[in-house]
């Protein structure tokens, strides 16, 4: 004979047959395994560790950074500012749709999509979203100056040498 | 029959080879009358996936231009040159480029098979497009056919999602630049942009990683994908009661061989007689003997224009293969982009759109766009206008979709002809 499971709800019984029991369990087990390996899918395919430049870099001593120059770093993606004795490091990668901007004569100008910026990196005409980010400079102990790209600072904030 | 019959000796065996090899594997004969046309269809498995008889409308060229037929047939072409192309491809960045300059060089056939591949990918797209407008001016996505028309329009997205993972792979100047900027417009999608970057990259730049996730999806994912959803796309034509086709002019009165008159209008089913299932599966109304025959035999009407329509496709191939090379720019150089860099002229109306606002002209207004294609035929449910191009009965919503193809065709010129050095407006002449 069937074994049947006796379910109460609302005060009432019903019955639950062993074969709609058994239905139930797969049913569960087939969304369980799709949702588990729909999550482990992506897990699996989102890198746990990324290869490539670290974030994190010395750019040399600031002699090689002569006062009122602006030089960009081409690997680095980044462009070093120098005003007497304030330096500060603003990224060149456009904050559009990631092309590189080049210098021009107002600022920064970005080939792929025509942003521009101005010298501080602040949008002043195209389609980009939000001025270039300015990123953290501290002088090591050695007197090389090291930029960190993790670490955004506000527009402005120079390192005074 | 009788030496059918006859002891079968090793003599006998071999009298009869290559001929019995032949019949194990076509069962028929080349057909000569209507019973082996018939079975010639449904017994070759290339050939069964088609209907015995097909209605002489839905093979009128005017009608469909064979632009359905010509996309099937540009896709196995990418599939065949692809998989040649795979055997002396690697997904490396410091060798794809030169695996490129081998291709031009030092392989036998090499420059003519990535021509091949290149420029069938590029019609593949176009006659795609092509193909869903025809769809579309012709009213076939209407009942029963909504739901092939959803398939058509996921197949449009795989195909530029097939061409758009294939334009990183050559791994020059135009194919990084590209891909920087097409990832960095799914950035701008809600919520999840910023995620869907980063898995399809692999990592937070255009890089190795990318190079191999771009060719992963390219040979393995899509082509798995595009090619389940193909198969669904026809099954469905044939669920759906075949290609929308132009109405059967007016039924006229026809003389049967016994030299009477039939009346050619469907008669209301009588339960007193029996009918033959033909004329029942239709509803309350008979077409038994009352209807006059449109449809012809498959074989060989429907076969023989697929056969023209293969060769012409491949033969256009051919020719642009051979007169033109498929561009290939100068190799990565991740510190300068080219200027203007510009996206594949598919993706170029995008990117003008892009330019005015990353968000709208990336996600935004493209989203809406896919979003009307795929819920059309469930918001035009009028059932009049199917069957014929530029139906009265269908002005608005051809007006609508003409409008939008319209402004992405002028987008498109824009960005191509009139897009200079840092996306400045220019004049090409």
């Amino acid at each position: 004979m069937a074994v049947n499971l006796k379910r109460t709800s609302g005060g009432g019984t019903v019955e639950v047959s062993r074969r709609r029991m058994l239905g139930w369990i797969t049913g569960a087990g087939l969304v369980g395994s799709g949702v588990l390996s729909a999550i482990s899918n992506f897990v699996f395919i989102k890198p746990r560790a990324t290869y490539g430049a670290p974030q994190r870099f010395s750019i040399g001593k600031p002699d090689g950074f002569p006062p009122g120059t602006r030089i960009t770093l081409e690997t680095r993606r980044i462009c070093i500012l120098r005003e007497g004795n304030k330096l500060a490091a603003v990224s060149t990668t456009c904050t559009h749709l990631g092309c590189i901007v080049g210098l021009s004569d107002t600022g920064f100008a970005c080939p792929c999509h025509g942003s521009r910026f101005d010298q501080d990196g602040n949008v002043i005409g195209g389609p980009a979203p939000r001025a270039l980010p300015w990123f953290k400079t501290t002088l090591a102990p050695n007197g090389e100056i090291e930029v960190d790209k993790d670490i955004e600072v506000a527009p402005g904030s120079y390192l005074t040498l | 029959m009788s030496r059918d019959q006859a002891k079968p000796t090793l003599l006998t065996a071999l009298t009869q080879f290559p001929g019995n090899v032949w019949k194990s594997i076509f069962r028929n004969p080349i057909p000569s009358n209507d019973l082996e046309r018939s079975s010639t269809s449904f017994t070759n498995f290339f050939l069964h996936i088609h209907p015995v008889k097909v209605h002489k409308n839905s093979l009128r060229p005017a009608y469909t231009l064979g632009l359905g037929l010509v996309s099937f047939f540009l896709f196995v072409l990418l599939i065949l040159t692809g998989i040649l192309l795979m055997f002396y491809y690697v997904p490396s960045t410091s060798q794809a480029y030169d695996r490129m300059l081998d291709l031009r060089g030092s392989v036998a056939f090499g420059t003519i098979l990535r021509n091949m591949h290149r420029w069938s990918a590029h019609a593949m797209v176009a006659v795609v497009i092509m193909h869903l407008c025809r769809v579309f001016f012709t009213g076939s996505y209407k009942k029963p056919r909504e739901f092939n028309w959803v398939v058509g329009v996921a197949l449009f997205g795989l195909t530029l999602l097939m061409s758009f993972t294939g334009y990183l792979l050559p791994w020059d100047q135009l194919a990084f630049w590209a891909i920087t900027v097409g990832t960095a417009i799914a950035g701008y999608a809600p919520v999840i942009g910023k995620d869907i970057q980063f898995l399809l990259m692999g990592g937070s730049s255009v890089g190795q990683e990318a190079l191999l996730r771009f060719y992963v999806l390219h040979v393995a994912v899509l082509p798995a994908v595009l090619i389940l959803m193909i198969a669904i796309h026809f099954w469905r034509i044939r669920k759906d009661g075949g290609l929308s086709r132009p109405a059967d002019a007016d039924p006229t009165p026809t003389m049967d061989m016994m030299g009477t008159m039939t009346d050619p209008k469907p008669v209301l089913l009588s339960p007193r007689k029996t009918y033959g299932v033909q004329g029942l599966v239709r509803g309350p109304l008979t077409k038994v003997n009352n209807i006059p025959d449109n449809t012809v035999y498959s074989w060989p009407n429907l076969f023989i224009a697929e056969l023209f329509v293969f060769v012409m496709t491949l033969a256009v191939i051919l020719v642009l293969a051979l007169l033109f090379n498929a561009p290939l720019e100068e190799p990565v150089n991740v510190m300068h982009p080219p200027n203007p860099a510009k996206a594949p002229w598919y993706f170029l109306g995008l990117q003008e759109m892009v330019s005015y606002s990353a968000f709208w002209g990336g996600i935004g207004v493209p989203g809406i766009f896919m979003a009307l294609l795929l819920l059309t035929p469930y918001l035009d449910r009028s059932p009049k206008g199917v069957g014929k191009w530029f139906s009265k009965d269908r002005l608005l919503a051809n007006t609508i979709f003409l409008t939008f193809l319209v402004a992405n065709v002028i987008f498109v010129i824009i960005g191509t002809f009139f897009r200079g050095p840092n996306w400045a407006f220019v004049t090409p002449w």
